[in-house]
């Protein structure tokens, strides 16, 4: 095998990416993703923690309180995001329907130490932006009175749970979507894109007839198939670390970034193996891509059910929390490698001798 | 009849062709795969995703709180001594010592102390639920009652708040009071039932419902009565990763339809089939066919095993439809494999976005219904949905799926199939070919109204998109695209014709094809609007993408002009002004909007 056939043909494959402008859809589709990523960061963040919106704005909200005198009264008086009236109730629903109120809480004449429930009637506008950031505001008040009750209830109690008190923590809610979830995802996608590239790369050879031209130059199938191969590897660590640095300019901050690429090249030449094998296997692309995603899927599963497998050490890595046995994982996916990459190399001399015998 | 028989004849052939192709090697591989991936997938819900085992480092000197701590795999527990804890310090995220958890300052380490928080405020709850005193444990039920706000659900969007109460005074209500009745003082709902929701909510302690533990606590099913923690706007993600099953069978299908229409191009396979005496359209329909039914029978077969309402099918039709359509014509566009991967995995991704983010907000906002799959959430949910939100959500796609398929059936022929040029000129071209140069101007007039659709979903894209940023920032980076989307539907057609025909642009045609063109857009607009659309254009958000309803006289004023202006650019310049004469007339159609709609200027 020569190392200048071999990159002859890679530089054949990057010339047609490049010529059909596909590597420009790749390209749009990362961006494409990193917006709608912070999108659904910050969507989901405003929409579900309004302590992130408060930081752009804040602002009291007017609510009205009916009924009985509670501790809820005091709660909402003293907390920064309220302005309270108390009011009766039919009068408080209609300036709450006229939006001149965000909520209007009822207060029941339930003692607290009754033996009943209190039930607290809670009225916010339907179909409502802001009523759900006013939801997750009172539940604070609420959640601070229903201690306060559990308390003057607490003889009541067979068993107390294991005392633990946890501070208050500001924000970091999104940290496990981040590094747990998004970015082995976006790390790993280069590879399964990789891996959907070298089928279509070899099965096009079979499906258009190029093959045969291609062989009767000096290049040998086996080169052919590596050079193929090499093209779709070096895509990986391109893009692998295009997301890094997108991400990093987003001002997540992400350690180990060259383990994590040496664990993604790694894998992703697993990958890029197997659908090689199922292309020259298969010779046509339909069947060889609907075999590889189903496998891909089995695959993927398989590992996520196992600890320490690559995608959860990809997040450990991020999080820069790996131990010694990323060495272990290491070592086993590069035996997987060999195994996969003599393979490889057999199957495609098999085929090639016997297209020479025919 | 005959286009019937045609039809049945060319979907037998493709069922054929598909299966002999399939057949010998891919099938049994395929049985054994999903024999597969059923065992694996059994085996990985019971073992759990191992995805984010080990992030967080703790440390703790009691070894109770070990044990509950490690019940959660995303914490490696270390049990020490207090004193070798501190000196330990930098090595965990958080220590706990004699009941009080630390946190060591970090990111990471907040994330953990939330994490950590969220375990114990679960197990503290599975402690309580087993209470024989349920209302020692939980004292305190939130009733929630929604009130339909008598004002347009945008006015908050539009940046508006509710109006601040002068003074100290109560605001006082406009209008007659109507009488609430006082609501009753005692839950309406057992203790015992109250107990099976609650233990129900508490154990849901999937790998998934951590995120939903992010978001919400709240337990549809619980009605009304809410305990305060379970108070917020409940993420339906279950229901979100059903509707993952439904849409995910469809990509694939429609992949088989997009390499079967592929395949009939590679060497000139299809030659054979477009020389018989059968209209292209019974062409196309009956190599769809097969795919129609397949797909549909997949949804119906999950709809069954899931024992979910038959309902779910009615928005998953146009889906289908969509998919089928843009699958057609992405395997006629592309010239190789690679372009067929990388443009259908682009097609995917923008139209899993399209369809996927609106639905999670499906209980909160109204905005979300611009999705079908909210539909089949609410139904799943047990939701009731009205035939006007069916229109308001699928319309965009029968229309646009419609249309696509027109574009195929007419460019379905030998010297576009078959030839090698690059994606965007075969993209011009495919539009060339149903511009019929014989009417040229009516032609411009149907291309502009019939791209509506097209820019409204692209529009609606851009608002879910910037819906979200912070206020300036969305209005700014909307009105932007906006003008900007409209001014490329608009331009394209023009575009079209000058690259065929470069003579034809005389002055005077000049100015009549511009005239065409912003008849044409303006009618398709105010069609559609009054067709489904009135709920978003009533916003602010909505007069800058859809211009006010009013007066028809300006906006047929700002299409003309700013088409004029690429137009001119063209004749001037030649083809490289097109993006120039764009870039302007969106400058130009930004005015008019912050000018006329939002009145910054006067």
């Amino acid at each position: 095998m020569k190392a200048k056939h071999l990159s002859i043909i890679a530089k054949k494959e990057f010339r047609g990416l490049f010529n059909e402008r596909t590597i420009l859809l790749a390209v749009l589709l990362q961006l494409f993703i990193a917006l709608f990523s912070s999108f659904l960061m910050v969507g989901l963040t405003s929409m579900y923690d309004p302590s992130s919106l408060s930081r752009y704005s804040h602002f009291r909200y007017n609510v009205a309180y009916a009924g009985n005198e509670s501790d809820v009264l005091v709660y909402l008086r003293t907390s920064p995001d309220f302005r309270v009236y108390r009011m009766d109730l039919s009068t408080a629903v209609a300036a709450l329907q006229q939006r001149k109120l965000a909520a209007v809480i009822y207060v029941p004449d339930t003692r607290p130490d009754a033996a009943d429930p209190v039930k607290i009637t809670l009225y916010t506008l339907e179909n409502d932006l802001q009523s759900a950031i006013v939801d997750v505001k009172l539940k604070d008040v609420f959640l601070k009175y229903e201690s306060t009750l559990r308390q003057v209830r607490a003889g009541r109690l067979d068993e107390q749970p294991l005392p633990l008190q946890v501070p208050a923590s500001t924000g970091g809610d999104f940290y496990e979507f981040v590094y747990g979830l998004l970015i082995p995802l976006l790390v790993f996608m280069p590879a399964i894109i990789s891996s959907a590239l070298v089928i279509d790369l070899v099965t096009e050879e079979y499906q258009h007839e190029t093959l045969e031209t291609l062989i009767s130059t000096p290049v040998t199938f086996t080169e052919m198939v590596w050079g193929k191969v090499l093209a779709c590897e070096l895509l990986v660590p391109i893009q692998a670390g295009a997301w890094l640095v997108l991400l990093m300019i987003n001002g997540i901050a992400i350690q180990n970034p060259g383990l994590i690429l040496l664990h993604v090249v790694v894998t992703s030449l697993i990958l890029i193996l197997l659908g090689t094998l199922v292309a020259l296997h298969y010779r046509e692309r339909t069947a060889a891509q609907f075999i590889f995603s189903t496998g891909l899927v089995i695959v993927i599963l398989l590992s996520l059910a196992l600890p320490s497998n690559p995608l959860n050490l990809l997040a450990r890595l991020a999080v820069g929390s790996a131990g010694p046995e990323q060495w272990v994982v290491l070592g086993i996916t590069t035996v997987v490698l060999l195994v996969l990459g003599y393979t490889t190399q057999k199957y495609a001399e098999k085929i090639a001798g016997s297209a020479h015998a025919g | 009849m005959g286009m019937l028989a045609d039809i049945a004849t060319i979907a037998r052939w493709e069922v054929k062709k598909s299966f002999s192709l399939m057949g010998r090697n891919v099938l049994p591989v395929a049985v054994i795969f999903f024999v597969l991936l059923v065992l694996v997938t059994g085996f990985t819900a019971q073992t759990g995703l191992h995805l984010q085992d080990g992030m967080y480092t703790v440390g703790v000197d009691d070894p109770q709180v070990g044990a509950l701590l490690a019940s959660d795999a995303r914490f490696s527990v270390y049990v020490m001594d207090a004193p070798s804890l501190s000196t330990h310090r930098d090595q965990f995220d958080v220590i706990v010592v004699q009941g009080r958890a630390a946190g060591s300052g970090t990111e990471k380490a907040n994330s953990a102390l939330n994490t950590l928080s969220r375990d114990y405020a679960k197990y503290v709850n599975s402690v309580y639920d087993s209470e024989s005193d349920l209302f020692a444990a939980y004292p305190l039920w939130i009733d929630t009652q929604s009130v339909t706000s008598e004002l347009t659900f945008l006015s908050t969007q539009s940046g508006q708040y509710v109006s601040a109460a002068p003074g100290r005074a109560p605001p006082v209500p406009t209008g007659v009071v109507q009488n609430v009745p006082t609501p009753s003082p005692t839950l309406s709902v057992t203790e015992d039932q109250l107990r099976q929701e609650l233990v129900q909510s508490n154990t849901q302690n999937t790998q998934i419902s951590r995120y939903t533990d992010v978001l919400s606590s709240g337990n549809p099913a619980m009605g009304t009565f809410k305990t305060p923690s379970q108070l917020s706007p409940p993420l339906p993600f279950d229901s979100i990763i059903l509707v993952f099953v439904f849409i995910f069978p469809l990509y694939f299908t429609s992949q088989f339809f997009m390499m079967s229409i592929m395949n009939e191009r590679i060497e000139r396979k299809g030659e054979v089939l477009l020389s018989t005496p059968v209209r292209t359209a019974s062409i196309i329909l009956g190599k769809m066919l097969p795919y129609f039914l397949g797909m549909a029978a997949i949804c119906a077969g999950l709809t069954l095993y899931l024992k979910a309402s038959p309902l779910i099918l009615l928005p998953l039709i146009p889906i289908i439809f969509f998919f089928l359509a843009n699958a057609l014509l992405i395997g006629m566009l592309s010239r190789s494999f690679k372009e067929l991967s990388f443009i259908s995995i682009f097609f995917s991704t923008v139209a899993t976005s399209y369809l996927f983010f609106p639905s999670i907000f499906a209980n909160v906002h109204i905005i979300s219904l611009i999705s079908p799959l909210t539909l089949i959430v609410l139904t799943l949910q047990g939701t009731a949905w009205t035939a006007t939100d069916y229109l308001y959500s699928t319309s965009l796609f029968w229309l646009t799926s419609a249309i696509l398929f027109y574009i195929a059936a007419k460019n379905f022929k030998e010297e576009r199939l078959f030839s090698e040029k690059r994606l965007l000129t075969r993209a011009r071209e495919f539009l060339s070919e149903i511009l019929p140069r014989e009417h040229p101007f009516l032609s411009l007039f149907l291309l502009a109204g019939f791209s509506i659709p097209f820019v409204f979903m692209v529009q609606m894209m851009c608002l879910v998109l910037f819906f979200n940023l912070p206020m300036p920032w969305s209005l700014v980076f909307l009105l932007l695209f906006a003008a900007l989307i409209e001014e490329i539907a608009k331009g394209i057609g023009i575009y079209t014709l000058f690259v065929r025909n470069p003579a034809f642009f005389t002055w005077k045609n000049l100015v009549l094809a511009c005239g065409a063109t912003a008849l044409g857009f303006l009618t398709g607009e105010k069609l559609l609007l009054f067709a489904t659309l009135t709920q978003i254009s009533d916003s602010v958000f909505g007069s800058i993408l859809f211009l006010s309803l009013g007066s028809l006289w300006l906006p047929f004023l700002l299409h003309f002009g700013c088409v004029l202006i690429v137009a001119c650019c063209l004749k001037y310049g030649g083809r490289k002004w097109f993006v120039a004469g764009l870039l302007i007339a969106m400058l130009v159609h930004c005015l008019y909007n912050l000018y006329f709609i939002l009145g910054w200027l006067s």
